[in-house]
């Protein structure tokens, strides 16, 4: 409490109302970001107190991060300010749901599993299965652009939101898009909020199209002794007219956390898997269960079956769980999301398999056959601690990303705090591209007052 | 100082690479809209190289510049407002890679949208964004105004099938961003710069997703004999969760021209048909097409027809796709627009289109795509006639605000250009449009590329502006 600006509290209990500024180490503790601590935590209700507290913190040139869940703050570089969490967990309001136009808006801090049973309520659904479910507001999960497994099908976020409001780093309330379904009216400033972690604005409402839920839904799983089968069977399914829900490709460590004991599957597959969900009439999924079936077996798989009720709710939920399953594992883990092109896949996983045997660390991967490859980096002895040979392995791992032949784009999403301050840097090598989203964040926070330094090329 | 600027750029290209002379250029003064404007020279560059080359001229010379496809968009996108140079990028038409084992293609702004489908057929693949225009109009136009078309009901407009893009900047400077994977770390650049149409960038190569061809299709026929039940059906099909590939809305005056025009086999005393496809798998199709014919027939339409081969799909959609043109055929002018409403705003909205043509005695077509809630109303008229012109810019303008107040756009797919850039504060506040106008001076400072376009030219606006459309041009989405 030894900074001058603190005097000014009551101004930030002046917007925010009494009660919803906390100091108290408890709190600020919750809200640290890579390792650092915020000097206040302040819980807007609206837009407009948002944008006072922007304002304010411009006005101070304090640093402010926002966030709700906080269950992707570990996501990016540390900041290198930071004085207020805006947590936006009290604006968690559905402002507007049309479910027979399919459209929905939202505040920011709505949790996604609130979100998806009030969706459910008219057979809808919004197609974020994302980790961490039970915190993670749907904010956020656009700020972070979160990875679903439904993406296969669905699109990511960008694919799906049709616009947003946010409050810029100037403090000015602001939005691009609309609420209906199809619009290129101005500038899609939403898509570039879409991922920005909240370094270009912060997210005040969300507007989305929703999906039926389908009639009926099967979830498979086929199990390979190698990896090259696993990936030959993707591509035949890619290359067939068949257009599954989800394709995920699980390693044997990534098997073992899916398919634990606790899951109670009948059967335990412990080898590469691929598991796939097909959604629509019942004939449309029967006939899913007869083609896989068939491909699977031209593919040689070991074992080729189609989960019941209870395997399938458990599967979905592991899978959506992975990366909180695997740090439980593994605390030390470090966790890249790498987007890759499908023909490349077998081969990337191939290098990352030597790189961990060169340095001798664990390596799990889930891929995501549409071209998104989770793989973690983790010590055999782990003891919360990155080891040099982690660090080193996630280095070479960066390289071979950035190699022009393997076409992959690299980020590290989940790692040890300890491990970027010694260092590395979770956006890879830097590219060309960081120039021009620097103008981005010139244009939206000239002040660099949102969320500075924790972006692709220290934005 | 210009003829200086022709010389430099006749050196840099070539000299059958540049136009100058006032014939010539008349041919660029317009697009599909009605908006005109010369510009000093057209320009053919070859090669990336050349377009930096020429941006850096237009520097020196302080010149506006303008990209420019095939000249098939309908908000004057591609119309140098301010003079200067048009970029053609008509001979920047090769497609550089097609990788089918990624899905991906790698193409220049130039090719023309059907050709990069035809090119991948015979791998049973193609690029889904389907214009109207898409027999003549440039994957590069597709990109600069985040193009639809009937099928972006199920599968999205182009934002959603471009993964990576090549541009030269307004500086000069050559940019890559996204990149053929499917996703890259970072601001998402793409999402920002496809539907800038052309003002932040010169775009000059373009990678795209490709999709696999449905195994089924299945083309549907509902006749109905009043407009409200059409409208219903499309809100109930919505309401139960049923997502064709396309659906799209014709309303009986437009039939009838289009039928005189096609003889696509639309009958011509109904009051309205909705010409819905559905894709997929053999069991999905059936299933769809079965839950769709009971809602229709729960809306009183009074048949549904199954297109039964190729040929007649064919048909039904060449009615579709042609109906713009059909309408030269009985009026000598018009107007369309290109708002959009939440679905289930369609039949009211539809009702008060019918009262404001019968307010400023107006005839007024409906031709559109009903699933996605984008309306296309073509108000007639003959531009001799002052009066009625006054009418249609009136008619025009309630049409739009109708749209706004019930929670719409300005536009779904056609862009705003300089056709609806003064209608932007209907929608935008001053602070949204400030910022627009700072990201756009983030990467264009000197307000050099395509000048005029997409943001309000400065004073405050709540007027109305309707330009029209000469029927004969139109090629709308």
């Amino acid at each position: 409490m030894s900074r001058p600006w603190r005097a000014t509290f009551p101004r930030l209990e002046f917007i925010a109302g009494a009660g919803h500024v906390a100091t108290d180490d408890a709190e600020l503790a919750a809200h640290e970001v890579c390792g650092m601590r915020p000097a206040a935590v302040v819980r807007p209700a609206y837009a407009g107190e948002v944008a006072d507290v922007v304002r304010f913190a411009v006005s101070q040139k304090l640093a402010v991060i926002p966030m709700a869940g906080a269950t992707k703050v570990s996501i990016g570089l540390p900041p290198s300010r930071y004085d207020i969490a805006i947590n936006l967990s009290r604006m968690n309001r559905v402002l507007s749901y049309d479910p027979h136009d399919l459209t929905l808006g939202v505040e920011p801090g709505v949790r996604i599993e609130d979100l998806t049973r009030a969706l459910a309520e008219k057979k809808q659904f919004l197609p974020l299965v994302v980790p961490f479910s039970d915190r993670a507001t749907i904010g956020g999960i656009a700020a972070a652009n979160a990875s679903s497994p439904l993406r296969h099908s669905y699109g990511g976020v960008c694919d799906f939101c049709l616009g947003m409001e946010f409050v810029t780093g100037e403090g000015v309330q602001a939005k691009s898009g609309g609420r209906v379904v199809k619009n290129v009216t101005g500038y899609d400033l939403h898509k570039l909020l879409t991922g920005s972690l909240g370094t270009l604005g912060i997210i005040t409402r969300l507007n989305f199209r929703t999906f039926p839920m389908p009639q009926a839904q099967g979830t498979f799983v086929a199990s390979f002794p190698s990896p090259e089968p696993a990936f030959e069977f993707c591509s035949a399914i890619a290359h067939s007219v068949l257009s599954p829900q989800m394709v995920e490709v699980a390693d044997p460590g990534a098997c073992r956390l899916i398919f634990s004991a606790k899951s109670s599957m009948r059967i335990l597959p412990m080898h590469w898997s691929v598991i796939l969900s097909a959604a629509g009439q019942p004939a449309v999924v029967e006939r899913y269960a007869r083609e896989l079936g068939h491909m699977a077996t031209a593919a040689n798989a070991a074992e080729f079956l189609q989960m019941n009720d209870g395997e399938q709710f458990s599967a979905f939920r592991r899978i959506r769980e992975f990366p909180r399953l695997l740090l439980g594992a593994a605390p030390d883990a470090a966790i890249f999301r790498i987007g890759v092109l499908p023909a490349g896949m077998p081969s990337l996983l191939d290098a990352l398999s030597e790189i961990a045997k060169r340095f001798k660390v664990e390596l799990t991967s889930l891929t995501r056959a549409s071209g998104i490859i989770y793989a973690a980096f983790f010590a055999q002895s782990g003891n919360g601690v990155p080891s040099n040979a982690t660090m080193t392995a996630v280095r070479e791992a960066f390289h071979v990303c950035a190699l022009p032949k393997t076409c992959a784009r690299a980020m590290l999403e989940w790692c040890p705090a300890e491990m970027k301050r010694m260092g590395v840097d979770p956006w890879g090598p830097w590219r060309d591209d960081f120039a021009l989203m620097r103008r981005v964040k010139n244009a939206f926070d000239p002040q660099n007052v949102l969320a500075p330094g924790r972006f692709a090329g220290g934005i | 100082m210009q003829p200086d600027l022709i010389r430099e750029l006749e050196v840099l290209l070539g000299p059958n690479a540049v136009l100058s002379s006032p014939e010539d250029l008349m041919l660029y003064e317009y697009d599909g809209s009605v908006e005109m404007g010369s510009p000093r020279c057209v320009v053919f560059p070859t090669s990336t190289r050349d377009v930096a080359g020429i941006m850096r001229l237009a520097n020196r010379f302080e010149t506006p510049i303008v990209g420019r496809g095939a000249g098939t968009g309908l908000s004057g996108g591609a119309i140098a407002r301010n003079g200067g140079i048009v970029v053609a990028f008509s001979r920047m038409n090769r497609i550089l890679e097609i990788d089918a084992a990624n899905l991906r293609a790698v193409v220049q702004p130039g090719v023309v949208n059907l050709d990069l489908s035809r090119a991948v057929e015979h791998l049973g693949l193609y690029f889904a964004p389907d214009p109207s225009s898409q027999k003549s109009c440039t994957i590069g136009g597709n990109v600069s105004e985040n193009s639809g078309g009937p099928h972006t009901l199920a599968y999205g407009v182009t934002v959603n099938h471009v993964t990576g893009l090549e541009m030269v900047l307004p500086d000069g400077e050559i940019a890559r961003i996204g990149s053929k994977s499917i996703e890259t770390p970072g601001y998402d650049l793409c999402g920002l710069f496809v539907g800038s149409e052309g003002t932040l960038a010169l775009v000059t190569e373009i990678t795209v997703r490709l999709m696999r061809k449905p195994e089924a299709v299945k083309t549907l026929l509902a006749v109905y004999d009043t407009l409200d039940d059409t409208t219903e059906s499309v809100v109930d099909i919505t309401a139960r969760g049923i997502t064709p590939a396309a659906c799209e809305m014709l309303d009986g005056f437009t039939l009838r021209a289009v039928e005189d025009y096609v003889h696509a086999g639309f009958p011509k005393d109904c009051a309205a048909v909705l010409l819905i496809e559905i894709e997929g798998l053999a069991e999905a199709v059936e299933a769809q097409a079965a839950e769709i014919t009971e809602v229709c027939q729960l809306h009183r339409a009074r048949e549904v027809r199954v297109a039964r081969n190729d040929q007649e799909r064919g048909l039904l959609w060449r009615g579709r796709k042609e109906a713009f043109g059909a309408m030269g055929r009985i009026s000598p002018m018009y107007y369309v627009q290109d708002g959009v409403i939440p679905r289930t705003r369609l039949p009211e909205t539809l009702r008060r289109i019918e009262e404001i043509s019968r307010k400023y005695n107006l005839q007024i077509g409906n031709i559109f795509h009903a699933g996605d809630g984008n309306l296309h109303p073509l108000i007639l008229f003959d531009e001799r006639d002052r009066d009625e012109f006054a009418r249609v810019v009136a008619a025009g303008g309630e049409i739009m605000r109708h749209c706004i107040e019930v929670g719409g756009a300005l536009t779904g797919e056609h862009g705003i250009g300089m056709e609806k850039n003064e209608l932007m504060p209907l929608i935008f506040t001053p602070d949204d449009l400030a910022l627009m106008e700072r990201v756009r001076a983030a990467f264009n400072p000197a307000g050099r590329l395509n000048p005029g376009k997409v943001l309000p030219m400065g004073k405050a606006c709540g007027e109305i502006r309707v330009p029209p459309v000469p029927a004969t041009s139109a090629i709308p989405t």
